[in-house]
């Protein structure tokens, strides 16, 4: 074999090599048609935390969690009024992905803020899981500071 | 005179494949000096006349990333967040400082991508589908652009093999064409014209995509200094397309 057909059977195995590299880190479970549908259709939002939820369930068990699912989700508990939810999802995102902990860590101080003022003026002996859905609590601008 | 159609075709491969920008290799320099970990993904901005081309990008654009080996911030809670901040136009974010919003979430790097075409254009029995996008990454340090590339796809559906029969048959042919196009034109479907453009974008490295991040298999990052080393030896031309 001379020279030169060894270099182009290497390229020639290099680009077959190229085109089967294809195979992914994570499972996604179509989060992108999921998210643009909750966009197209905002009211539909119960679809979108199942879907998130779907996604979890399916990628965990592999450990295939994609970057950014656990804080998506923990911030669904959290629009919710689900804070304790919110803070574990929060938290898990924190520890598997180090690149996350400063963003988590304003999003855990953002919902102890809000369960301290929850206490504060509390009505009812109710927890605030249980009047999820009620009270849908806008997410304070707080995250800036 | 005999070599005319090869020089022809060879010649119109390159025009075909000037098409697209290409990243300058000092942009890419200062990518691989930055070497970012993380990469915030803002909402994207739409110059299309289609009102929903921005969320829809928006949604396609974690999973390449990802997949290139980066931490991507949460989508829809950015954009939540952002929206909390008064930054619910995406104009307002393209016009912030890349330091300032890094800051914010604690970015390396922050994508920005605008929508330049979108559209589905109806011609006799044909709808052909248009994506134009540019993409660009800026440093959250320092605001400088790292790397940008703008990719350009069209579709246009090829319905109706040559099923010959007749006229009978041309006519039943013309139909389903007419149908299909119909149909594409009331409900294009972009996702799968999207995913090549980012495929396009973020992936041809060395080239015009992106280099592998943090989060690369050693399987993917021997592959690409193998294809690197080649490319340094001239046994690959600079930028493939």
């Amino acid at each position: 074999m001379t020279l030169a057909t060894k270099y182009l059977f290497f390229i020639f195995l290099l680009f077959s090599l190229i085109g089967c590299g294809a195979h992914s880190h994570y499972n996604w479970s179509n989060y992108d048609t999921k998210m643009y549908q909750h966009y197209k259709n905002p009211a539909e939002r119960d679809e979108f935390v199942q879907a998130l939820k779907d996604i979890l369930d399916n990628a965990e068990p592999e450990g295939k969690v994609p970057p950014g699912i656990y804080a998506e989700y923990g911030f669904v508990m959290y629009e919710q009024g689900n804070n304790q939810q919110a803070v574990l999802y929060f938290q898990k995102e924190a520890e598997k992905w180090p690149e996350s902990r400063a963003f988590m860590a304003k999003l855990i101080a953002n919902v102890n803020n809000r369960a301290r003022n929850q206490k504060a003026n509390v009505q009812s002996p109710v927890g605030p899981d249980a009047d999820a859905g009620k009270t849908v609590p806008k997410p304070s601008a707080e995250v800036s500071k | 005179m005999k070599r005319m159609p090869l020089l022809l075709i060879l010649l119109s491969f390159l025009t075909l494949s000037g098409c697209v920008h290409r990243a300058e290799p000092s942009k890419q320099e200062k990518f691989l000096a930055a070497s970012p970990r993380s990469i915030l993904i803002v909402p994207v901005v739409n110059k299309s006349v289609d009102v929903t081309a921005a969320d829809y990008m928006l949604s396609t654009l974690a999973t390449p990333i990802a997949e290139r080996g980066y931490y991507v911030f949460p989508t829809n809670t950015v954009k939540r967040v952002l929206e909390d901040e008064g930054l619910a136009d995406s104009s307002l974010v393209y016009s912030a400082a890349t330091s300032k919003l890094a800051n914010l979430f604690g970015a390396d790097v922050v994508l920005y991508v605008v929508v330049e075409q979108w559209d589905a254009q109806y011609a006799v029995l044909t709808t052909t589908t248009t994506v134009d996008l540019s993409y660009q990454i800026r440093d959250g340090k320092t605001d400088d652009v790292l790397w940008e590339n703008r990719v350009k796809m069209v579709y246009q559906p090829n319905s109706g093999g040559n099923s010959g029969g007749g006229l009978g048959g041309l006519v039943a042919q013309l139909v389903v064409k007419a149908v299909v196009a119909a149909m594409q034109k009331a409900a294009p479907n972009y996702m799968p014209l999207v995913h090549q453009a980012n495929a396009k974008a973020f992936l041809r490295y060395p080239g015009t995509g992106i280099p592998f991040g943090p989060y690369a298999t050693a399987e993917e990052l021997k592959k690409e200094k193998s294809i690197n080393e080649l490319r340094n030896r001239g046994l690959i031309p600079p930028d493939r397309d």
